[in-house]
């Protein structure tokens, strides 16, 4: 007898809410009706079991249970539909227009961002990435890549020291010590964070910069040519053009500089290229015996390559952020630009 | 470097135009990184390289030009008079320390008047930069200019015993120089002295007291060579760099004195109409001598991937002056005095690269072994945690690895301060001194900049590193740091403690801290009410969160509250395991709710410990479904409503069973914990 009232409770319910659509006043009676705490037809079924047969209960309360979640959920659906349909003047009709509920995103830092790049790419031509101390000995940082003290070259990395260390002022060091552990073949790139004591608008204290490194037996100054032009095809596009220019570092010989055509001119002249169609966007060269000897690779045997490039720099000219120092400043309003 | 285009062009025999010009000096390594108009001509500022202090003048740029461009180099020819009277009768020169002066010549010019220097030569001074002052002044700074040479004019009549010495300072000296700075001198520093005092730092600038003026009669002049290193060095000291400086540091011309000298002496003695002294005073202790390098043409092909037959590199090597001559496959090659860099086969064979030029040779991929390239565990740690910190929304920034050493002492007192603080010996501001051993401090300025933009909600982590002493030692760890301000983004509420510890469990998880647990504390930094440690399952603190308590927040000037927290990731898992599959349920689950009243001091871990010790097999999970203290309860009390889940795996579970175990647990709460139930 129960189970019959509970059915026709059911059909009932199904019918009064077809007929209050999306009706608010109408999906409020019914609620009231059906489910209200002091008279709702729900609670008087609940107040049935307890004077049925204990044989019988089991089955009713199971029953029950099952109507209490189609008349919730009947109600919720109705109320959703009525308060969806109170901002539209068509019954059921929302404003798809309406912003959706955000989701919190994060975002990357764009130097981060860079450093991915540039990783995925040496990766994809088997290259390791590696890494070291920021905190260098002068060894590694100067004498080993044929620095040694009162070089001229060391005014041009004007030093943070810390007693008879120093931080270091270019991720270089790191090929120091990788070909100090390790026998050629090498390839590795090696980002990371350096410091130099300079600070004004082109330069900042403490920036990041990728170097790369391949030993091995016939390297060639065409091998170091044709890997530069291939990284800076996949890195900015394959129509820029490769300039390499003899340039001078310690640590190499022959050294180059590598300029790119200027992406924002189409080399026309601007202000980012100071009007010459170039930019100077990495240094390379042959790897300088005496660093081989420093080191203990046989020069005799071995040759090989080394480039490096600030990545403050490719994510200033990539994004067009004019200011190396605005990378720096914590401001969650720039990395936000990059969710 | 300034040149003056047109006189580098006089000094070429058919040059191609300044267009091609400057083309192919930056092809050989001479980027010509600006053009513009000067004064009869254009002004092309070129980039020397430190290496190339030959051709830090227009002679020598010329030199570069003519091979490269296909031009030739005009002889140098001038004519010199000489009066009866001998140099050495009226002055004399010594050397006392040849390490630091290997040659130093000089001559004497007499009976000049004041004079200005001719309109052409001012000209191309102005377009190198150099300011025209007088007919004698500028014929050194000219002669420099031209061919490299350093050149040193004094007034004979004031230098005492007219006698010049090479020699290095001894202690309590000082001079005035040209600049009217007064220099005190360090014992060892090279210097030129008369018979009594210090009368210029040799190879930086002359002294005040010997110089040419209006009332100068006789000139002696100096073209000396000195020990790059002592010159270097000096200067560094002295915070001095001049274009004598500049050019010794790197190395000048040994063999270029005489000449040099000579033709500043015929010159001034044209624009002043003075008379030169027979004969030019040398000394030199040890004369230059020439070395030689070698190199063949196979290994310089294989070298630059481009066969490069040998007649094409004597070619070069004559360009450059080197008198090369051949053996078979072997080009043999004599230094020219100029050429300091030109050590070893390296700086040959960087000549043929240069001249041959980096256009020529074809580009060409290594050919490499074929292991997948691997990235060391170090990034992949960092990069782990920093994309966990992404996918829970925050914006990733960078700051200083140097602070502010009072921000860097407020450290001290964290859970995770690592050890003694690193200071730089030379740091650009003192606010910018020490190396940070947290990255809180840096975090919360951020925090603090941002909230005075106007940021309402602040959202972000940093991942670096930190430094600090380790046995003596510097020492260095990667950290990610997280703050969080205002409202949890994309809710309309305020954070709070859950929703840091939503956004560290999830980076922690990701780290391979499964396990990590909670438990209060957390020091003066945080609010001791909502502080906390992560721990390992083996008691190691990997982190530390909270509620930045106000008086830190007051320190960084911050009024809103502030959660952050500090992850350890040395800690950090190096690898982490897969996940193993579970076999997926095919019964269904019965869930149950049970309301416990417990005092606030039963913590949530040990509630939920106890209640998975004394909980059956049968159950697979006790969640945490809602907590409410306030009306109707004592104070100090809580209510927590755990929502067990029940499955067996070989049967559907009955009410009745699932009745009798919640009641089973219910007795073992109440005996272990003393709880009651709602």
């Amino acid at each position: 007898m129960g189970l019959e009232r509970l059915k026709k409770v059911r059909a009932s319910f199904a019918a009064d809410l077809a007929a209050a659509g999306s009706d608010p006043d109408a999906v409020e009676t019914l609620r009231v009706a059906y489910a209200g705490r002091k008279s709702g037809l729900l609670q008087d079924l609940t107040a049935a079991l307890r004077e049925l047969p204990n044989e019988a209960k089991r089955d009713y309360g199971q029953a029950l249970n099952e109507l209490k979640k189609f008349v919730e959920d009947g109600l919720k659906q109705a109320k959703e539909r009525a308060a969806a349909s109170a901002g539209s003047s068509s019954v059921g009709q929302i404003d798809v227009t309406l912003p959706g509920r955000a989701l919190p995103r994060g975002a990357e830092h764009p130097v981060h961002l860079v450093r991915r790049r540039i990783e995925e790419i040496f990766l994809r031509m088997g290259y390791d990435v590696e890494s070291g101390p920021e905190i260098e000995d002068d060894w590694h940082n100067f004498e080993a890549l044929n620095i040694p003290p009162d070089h001229p070259a060391r005014d041009d990395q004007d030093t943070f020291y810390v007693g008879s260390n120093l931080l270091r002022t270019h991720t270089s060091p790191v090929q120091a010590r990788v070909m100090e552990r390790t026998q050629p073949p090498i390839r590795i790139v090696v980002p990371g964070r350096v410091y130099r004591r300079d600070s004004d608008l082109r330069h900042s204290p403490m920036f990041h910069q990728l170097e790369g490194l391949v030993v091995d037996e016939g390297i060639t100054v065409g091998n170091l040519k044709a890997t530069l032009e291939t990284f800076l095809h996949a890195l900015f596009s394959d129509d820029v053009q490769v300039r390499l220019r003899p340039g001078y570092f310690p640590f190499t010989e022959p050294s180059a500089e590598v300029d790119i055509s200027c992406i924002f001119c189409d080399m026309k002249g601007c202000g980012v290229c100071s009007g010459s169609g170039w930019i100077e966007i990495l240094g390379s060269g042959m790897v300088d015996p005496r660093v081989f000897e420093a080191v203990g690779i046989d020069p005799e045997r071995y040759t090989g390559f080394a480039f490096g490039l600030g990545l403050d720099r490719v994510a200033m000219l990539q994004y067009g952020i004019p200011d190396l120092r605005q990378l720096f400043a914590g401001d969650q309003r720039l990395t936000r630009q990059f969710e | 470097m300034n040149f003056d285009a047109a006189w580098l062009m006089d000094l070429l025999d058919s040059p191609p135009g300044a267009d091609e010009m400057t083309d192919k000096l930056t092809a050989c390594g001479f980027l010509v990184e600006l053009r513009e108009e000067g004064d009869g001509g254009e002004i092309w500022d070129v980039e020397v390289t430190t290496n190339r202090p030959d051709a830090m003048n227009h002679r020598g740029l010329a030199r570069e030009a003519a091979l490269a461009a296909g031009a030739t180099l005009k002889p140098f020819e001038f004519e010199l008079d000489e009066s009866d009277e001998p140099s050495s009768d009226l002055a004399t020169v010594e050397i006392d320390d040849p390490t630091m002066c290997t040659r130093f010549c000089a001559r004497v010019i007499r009976g000049v008047a004041a004079a200005s220097s001719p309109e052409w030569m001012q000209r191309r001074l102005a377009n190198s930069g150099v300011r025209p002052i007088s007919a004698i002044v500028d014929v050194t700074n000219y002669v420099l200019l031209e061919f490299g040479q350093p050149l040193h004019a004094y007034d004979l009549a004031k230098v005492g015993g007219a006698r010049l010495i090479a020699r290095r300072a001894v202690a309590g000296e000082s001079l005035v120089t040209l600049d009217g700075e007064t220099r005190k001198l360090e014992p060892g520093m090279p210097v030129i002295a008369d018979a009594y005092d210090v009368v210029g730092l040799a190879g930086i600038m002359g002294g005040a007291d010997s110089e040419i003026g209006d009332d100068t009669v006789d000139v002696l002049l100096e073209a000396a060579n000195f020990d790059a290193l002592s010159i270097r060095r000096a200067a560094r000291k002295l915070g001095m760099h001049t274009e004598a400086s500049h050019r010794f540091e790197r190395g000048a011309d040994p063999e270029l004195p005489p000449l040099a000298i000579d033709y500043a002496a015929a010159l001034i003695a044209e624009f002043t109409g003075g008379t030169v002294c027979a004969g030019r005073i040398d000394v030199r202790p040890r004369p230059w001598e020439p070395h030689e390098l070698t190199t063949t043409a196979s290994k310089l092909s294989s070298f630059m991937g481009l066969e490069i037959p040998l007649a094409r590199l004597v070619e070069i090597a004559n360009g450059l002056d080197l008198n090369p001559r051949t053996d078979g496959d072997t080009i043999i090659c004599s230094v020219p005095s100029y050429r300091v860099d030109l050590e070893r086969e390296a700086d040959l064979i960087e000549e043929f690269v240069r001249h041959v030029g980096f256009d020529a040779i074809p580009a060409r991929l290594p050919v490499l072994a074929t292991a997948p390239g691997r990235r060391n565990p170090n990034w992949e740690l960092v990069d782990r945690a920093r994309s966990a910190a992404v996918n829970v929304g925050l914006a990733e920034i960078m700051t200083w690895s140097f602070i502010d050493p009072d921000s860097d002492a407020a450290v001290e007192s964290l859970p995770m301060c690592p050890g003694q603080a690193v200071q730089l010996d030379n740091p650009l501001a003192s606010t910018q001194a020490t190396m940070r051993r947290s990255l809180l401090p840096g975090l919360l300025s951020a925090v603090r900049d941002n909230l005075n933009q106007g940021e309402r909600t602040v959202a972000v982590f940093e991942q670096g590193r930190v430094f600090w002493f380790a046995d003596g030692a510097p020492a260095e760890g990667e950290r990610l740091a997280v703050a969080l301000v205002g409202s949890r983004l994309g809710r309309d509420r305020a954070v709070d403690f859950a929703d840091l510890k939503g956004v560290v469990d999830a980076i922690a998880d990701e780290l391979g801290y499964p396990n990590h647990r909670w438990r209060r504390g957390g020091g003066p930094w945080l609010d001791e009410a909502q502080a906390a440690v992560i721990e390992t399952d083996d008691g190691k603190t990997i982190g530390s969160a909270g509620l930045v308590d106000h008086s830190m927040a007051k320190k960084w000037d911050i009024k809103t509250p502030v959660y952050v927290a500090e992850l350890d990731l040395a800690a950090a898992a190096e690898e982490i395991p897969l996940p193993s599959f579970v076999e997926l349920p095919r019964t269904p689950a019965v869930t149950a709710d049970m309301t416990v009243e417990h005092p606030t001091d039963l913590s949530y871990a040990d509630l939920h410990t106890v209640a998975r010790e004394l909980a059956g097999d049968l159950v697979e999970a006790i969640d945490l479904q809602t907590r409410y203290t306030g009306k109707g309860l004592p104070s100090g009390a809580v209510r927590s409503t755990l929502r067990l889940t029940y499955r067996a795996a070989d049967r559907s579970l009955t009410q009745d069973e699932v009745n009798d175990q919640q009641e089973a647990l219910r007795e073992g709460l109440s005996r272990r914990l003393g709880v009651t139930f709602a």
